[in-house]
């Protein structure tokens, strides 16, 4: 998970393939794009001409002094003034209209991607990284794209605007005036990358800092049994320390631009004070003229520092783009073959007119597993299940209990061998197939926020009210849904604060049951709950694998009791097998697994 | 005067720097307001030889006897001017910049300092992401606002003022006529921003919405993929992330009217300064110079309104934030008034009826608890889940106190000893420790920084823990923690064992603390710590019996009351709760035949 941690950022200047691939999501936003562009157009256009009505006003209209003219001046000037109203408008609306539209499109074919993607890739994935694709890096690559558009057009532009403007109305004074703008766009340039740098820095700091006061308050009981106030506070005064130097530096990186870039503009105004100023004695130019220029040199400096601004993000949304595009390119290794699609249709758009029914029998057929990054193998692993048998997988931590559970799922796929089912190979039949006949109770039940009767319809979309009440009833819900004001209708809350752990194992139960699985799957929860839940478990327990293929990863003494098959597993193989009675009569592996550790859970209930 | 305050606490020591960059920000505005005027003064004074509006401190610095002298001193003057204009704006930032991370460091250390010293009972009521928020969104909130915020608002004023101050020196009547639409400007956008912070909330909350659709979706994805309800999922998320969309297109719209509005009124105000201006200049009030001065000195007017608008409808939430940090600030340290009393502690531990009840708890957790235990001795007490075991160890730290009855370590009652002291002496390893966001080395060694690797490798090895280490990709250097790599319950429970072990303590006390292991490391791991303790009165809390068997005393707790105590023999014989537990796991061969029963009834 380490190479998640930082942040990376390439070396490559500029990447054209990704970059052809964000902006083809922008396909069907051309039109916008179009008029965000035309808007950069108008409103540099806008720019340029503003100086020079105002120079109209003083060249004609006071040195003429002739005030016939002045009512076509206003209504030039209102003309404009309408025209710059509406223009900020359709700019600012459409930009954002860009920018909106592009982030749902990148979210939707990231969310889309995410269905799609197996297992594995959330396993080895942080949740907190993809959050980060969903959101932040979604939301600045199409601010950075909608506003880089019109930043481009508008400052591209405007450069050349003014750069031809000036050197038409008198390209002496013009030339002098461009003379520093080498050394400007450098600049510029310079300094938007170094403060850029600096900034990313602080924000590391600053994650940092976020991260210590986690540990602080987190680790807060440890902290205080082991006295390390002091010692944490130094820690601590360590990176607040790194990091107001650092902010000072970078406060003073950004103090020295702006400054800087004006001190430059004030060079070229002094040579537009004496050079125009010697043109207007000697009667080259008027003096509106003057005026117009040095209001140019103002102007010019606006779309520099733009363009230094919209270049140095791009370099760093490319980052961001080569994320996003990670994600959304991303191939799921495990998926269903296109013959398989054609049958049976993809995850999104399954088509179950053409689904077999699914009976239960389940074989491994010399199944080898390991993962990619090599760390657990199952070895020429063999199983026979028939149709509502029941199997307990027991042993220790990292036997390959859960290993066996995931290849059933298809949540990975053997590295040799075959799965299986009802006789024949489940890569042969689609995984939403497979998914919609599969019963799934996880150890800490994820419940999704909204009511409990969302979270028990889970299970079957399509279930009814009474459906609903059926499934509760049957593992021994229904009481204690009823019993809250709201019933069936209490909301779940994200992280389920509301219910207590063993409810909410009934609730997972319910929405197992309402599936009616012909395969049901079973991780067991180790930890402890009062008696009462603990029997309303057990039974709720018994209740769903009736009739069912089951898997159970066990820690229950009546489960595996109960269990037609035991399976004890070391190392990923099977060391022993049998009925409980079988077993304890072979007094090994699991006659040893079961004074050792059975025990223990029978003591804490 | 409590917000005022409230908003200089946090500047002590350095307030004269925040005073002096305000001077500066001041005169620097000034400044600014003249740079307008060099291009009136060539107009005017250069070429038609009327009074310029520059200061005559100035304006006599100009005086020469040909045009092309004296463009080339204001040429000059205005470079050399902006020299020192900007060398003071970098400054003035500089000061600032100084002034505001000096700041953010000091409330950064101060709340850090305060939150480790808050005593137990706070963190375990506390919302750690609520708290995370206040000591870095607040902070962060704060910091912006005296660095930039307030700084910008004041730049703006100090900037008006001057600019109002130019315009009038040179013509009031025309001053009047370029402000006619400010107020109108600055009004609407107090007015927008307002309201508009209500449509932000919105916002925000539909990307809420979105965020949890989405995080729901990844933390839950094998319930997703086993369910195969990705569709329903995808169109779960499409209503969250449309959602969103609409909400900020609505928000876009208020604000791409806004901003296109204000601009129509600017450029009216423009339109209204220049036609007055040209028909005043032709008809002889005005100068030409002058003219293109009040254009510019406009310009410094009224596109700040706006930004004044949009950062003074953001002040609100400084104070929300002050008050929140506030929140903390005013919580009593667990150490304020804490004794200095440290006497020597040999181990000798009494308990005297000693009740515990939490404030705003009905029952109490533990009652009238009595049991004494002398150095060396190792003592067991057993019970079940919530029958008060851990609350016996929190009080024996001090993180709980009690409220009746006594603890008396070597007949000096616990209260009067100093906290620190006392948790320095009173070893503990918890059921769930946990462990800092550093290396293996750096976590077990961490309450003796400085001991040699090899030492670490030992104690690893006693809490056999040295084998997990080995097999980590980075061995002893790998980072563990929140960032590092997870490790199980029982690798953490085994690590914190070795931690303890780096030190001798008089008192140690294992919460459930091997409750992660198997059975039989866990037997190992008890044989060599006994050895390394001889000398130590030893708190096993357990669930196990095994565990306990082995006590020189044995207490067992039921509800928060002691319901027996004695050795493994005297329990045994008395029958009751400890005898129950300890069949429980003698007879299992009864209950195998129990279960055989119940398995027949349960697969007909």
């Amino acid at each position: 998970m380490q190479q998640f941690e930082e942040e990376t950022y390439t070396k490559k200047e500029f990447d054209t393939k990704t970059w052809k691939r964000i902006f083809s999501f922008m396909k069907p936003l051309r039109r916008y794009a179009i008029i965000v562009v035309l808007c950069g157009v108008f409103l540099a256009v806008a720019d340029l001409a503003y100086p020079l009505i105002n120079r109209y006003g003083i060249d004609y209209i006071i040195e003429n002094e002739d005030l016939s003219m002045l009512p076509y001046f206003i209504g030039v000037y209102v003309l404009f003034m309408a025209a710059m109203g509406t223009l900020v408008f359709t700019f600012i609306y459409f930009a954002e209209k860009v920018q909106n539209h592009l982030a749902y499109a990148i979210r939707q074919k990231a969310f889309k991607k995410l269905q799609e993607l197996p297992f594995s890739y959330y396993d080895r994935t942080p949740a907190g990284w993809i959050m980060a694709r969903m959101t932040s890096d979604s939301r600045q690559l199409s601010d950075m794209i909608s506003w880089g558009l019109i930043d481009i057009t508008w400052g591209g532009l405007m450069m050349i605007g003014l750069a031809v403007v000036m050197l038409v109305l008198n390209w002496q004074l013009a030339l002098i005036v461009l003379s520093v703008l080498p050394i400007l766009v450098y600049l510029s340039l310079y300094f938007r990358r170094k403060i850029l740098k600096a900034f990313r820095n602080i924000r590391k700091q600053n994650s940092k800092i976020t991260g210590a006061f986690n540990e602080g308050i987190g680790g807060a009981k440890t902290t205080k049994t082991l006295v390390l106030e002091e010692s944490n506070y130094q820690d601590f005064d360590r990176l607040t320390s790194r990091m107001k130097k650092h902010s000072i530096r970078a406060a003073m990186f950004a103090g020295l631009y702006f400054p800087t870039i004006l001190f430059i503009a004030a060079i070229a105004t002094a040579l537009v004070f004496y050079y125009g100023g010697l043109d207007v004695r000697d009667q080259v130019i008027q003096v509106g003229l003057l005026y117009v220029f040095v209001s140019y040199v103002g102007q010019f400096f606006d779309p520099i520092m733009q363009l230094a601004n919209t270049i140095a993000h791009f370099q760093q949304a490319q980052a961001s783009a080569e994320r996003v595009v990670g994600l959304i390119d991303a191939d799921p290794d495990i998926k269903d073959t296109p013959e398989v699609v054609e049958r049976y249709g993809t995850i999104l758009e399954p088509k179950k007119e053409n689904w077999e029914p699914l009976h239960g029998d389940v074989t491994f057929e010399n199944i080898s597993f390991k993962y990619k990054k090599g760390e657990r193998v199952l070895d020429n692993f063999n199983l026979q299940v028939k149709a509502g048998e029941s199997v307990a997988l027991v042993g220790h931590t990292g036997a390959g209990k859960s290993t066996i559970v995931n290849l059933i799922c298809r949540f990975y796929e053997p590295t040799q061998g075959r799965i299986l089912i009802d006789g024949k190979d489940y890569k042969e039949r689609s995984l939403s197939w497979l998914h919609g006949h599969l019963g799934y109770v996880l150890q800490s039940p994820h419940l999704f926020s909204g009511t409990i009767r969302e979270n028990i319809r889970y299970g079957n979309l399509e279930a009814s009210e009474a459906e609903i009440i059926e499934a509760a009833k049957l593992v021994g819900a229904h009481e204690f849904i009823e019993s809250f004001a709201e019933g069936y209708d209490t909301e779940v809350q994200e992280g389920g604060s509301r219910l207590s752990v063993g409810q909410k194992q009934l609730i997972s139960f319910a929405r197992a049951l309402i599936k009616d699985p012909a395969i049901l799957i079973l991780d067991e929860a180790t930890s402890s709950v009062d008696t009462a839940t603990e029997q309303k478990i057990q039974k709720a327990i018994e209740v769903i694998m009736r009739g069912r293929t089951s898997f159970v990863i066990a820690h229950r003494l009546s489960t595996i009791v109960n269990a037609d098959k035991i399976l004890v597993l070391e190392h990923g193989k099977i060391i022993e097998a049998g009925s409980h009675e079988e077993l304890l009569n072979n007094r090994a592996h699991y006659y040893q697994l079961y004074t050792n550790q059975f025990k223990e859970t029978a003591l804490s209930h | 005067m409590r917000r005022l305050k409230q908003f200089t606490q946090w500047m002590k020591g350095q307030l004269h720097l925040y005073i002096i960059g305000m001077l500066l920000l001041f005169f620097l505005q000034y400044f600014r307001t003249l740079t307008p005027l060099f291009v009136q003064h060539i107009v005017d004074t250069v070429f038609a030889n009327k009074p310029s509006a520059l200061p005559a401190f100035i304006a006599n610095l100009l005086i020469a006897d040909t045009v092309q002298r004296q463009l080339l001193l204001v040429a000059v003057f205005s470079v050399a001017f902006a020299l020192f204009r900007l060398t003071f704006v970098f400054v003035q930032r500089v000061i600032f910049a100084v002034f505001t991370e000096r700041t953010a460091y000091n409330m950064r250390n101060t709340l850090y300092d305060r939150l480790q010293n808050l005593s137990f009972t706070y963190h375990s009521q506390a919302d750690t992401g609520d708290l995370i928020q206040r000591t870095t969104t607040d902070v962060d909130t704060y910091r912006r606002f005296i660095g930039e915020q307030l700084v910008d608002v004041l730049r703006l004023l100090f900037l008006m003022v001057f600019a109002v101050y130019q315009m009038m020196l040179m013509n009031p009547r025309m001053t009047a006529i370029s402000l006619a639409m400010s107020p109108i400007i600055l009004v609407s956008a107090l007015v927008y921003f307002a309201y508009v912070k209500k449509i932000f909330r919105r916002v925000e909350e539909a990307e809420g919405e979105m965020t949890t659709a989405v995080q729901e979706n990844v933390t839950g994805n094998r319930v997703v993929k086993a369910f195969a309800n990705e569709r329903f999922e995808m169109e779960k998320f499409d209503k969250t992330s449309t959602k969103f969309r609409e909400e900020s297109m609505r928000l876009t719209k208020l604000m791409a009217f806004f901003w296109g509005g204000t601009d129509l009124l600017i450029f009216a105000q423009y339109a209204l300064t220049a036609s007055f201006g040209i028909y005043f200049a032709v008809m002889g009030t005005l100068d030409t110079g002058q003219f293109i001065a009040f254009l510019s000195l406009l310009g410094l007017i009224v596109w700040p309104l706006r930004q004044l608008g949009r950062i003074v409808g953001d002040f609100g939430k400084t104070t929300v934030a002050l008050d929140r940090i506030d929140e903390i600030m005013a919580q009593e340290s667990e150490h304020e008034n804490d004794t200095t009393n440290t006497p020597d502690i040999q181990g000798h531990i009494r308990f005297e009826n000693v009740t515990f009840q939490f404030v705003d708890d009905t029952k109490p957790l533990l009652k009238n608890v009595s049991f004494e235990v002398h150095p060396g001795e190792t003592l067991a007490v057993i019970g079940k889940t919530g029958s008060g075991k851990s609350t016996l160890m929190n009080l024996m730290v001090r993180l709980l106190d009690n409220q009746e009855g006594r603890i008396l370590f070597d007949g000096c009652d616990i209260k009067s000893i100093n906290k620190k002291h006392l948790r320095k002496n009173v070893g503990i390893v918890l059921q769930e420790p946990f462990l800092y966001s550093k290396s293996v080395y750096e976590n077990i060694g961490i309450i003796k920084r400085d001991v040699p690797k090899e030492r670490i490798v030992d104690v690893a090895n006693i809490a056999r823990v040295h084998d997990d280490i080995e097999d980590f990709e980075a061995g002893y250097d790998t980072l563990v923690g929140e960032r590092g790599v997870t490790l199980s319950g029982g690798q953490k429970q085994r690590l914190a064992i070795a931690r303890m072990l780096l030190d001798t303590k008089p008192v140690l006390i294992f919460d459930d603390s091997l409750s992660a292991v198997d059975t039989e490391t866990d037997i190992q791991i008890r044989r060599a710590l006994y050895k390394h303790w001889q000398n130590t009165t030893v708190f096993i809390i357990t669930h196990r019996i095994t565990t306990a068997m082995e006590a020189d005393k044995i207490i067992v707790l039921d509800q928060g009351e002691i319901i027996a105590q004695g050795t493994h023999e005297t329990l045994l014989a008395e029958g009751g709760l400890y005898a129950e537990l300890y069949h429980q796991q003698t007879k299992i061969a009864q209950e195998f035949e129990a279960h055989k029963g119940g398995d027949e009834d349960a697969t007909i």
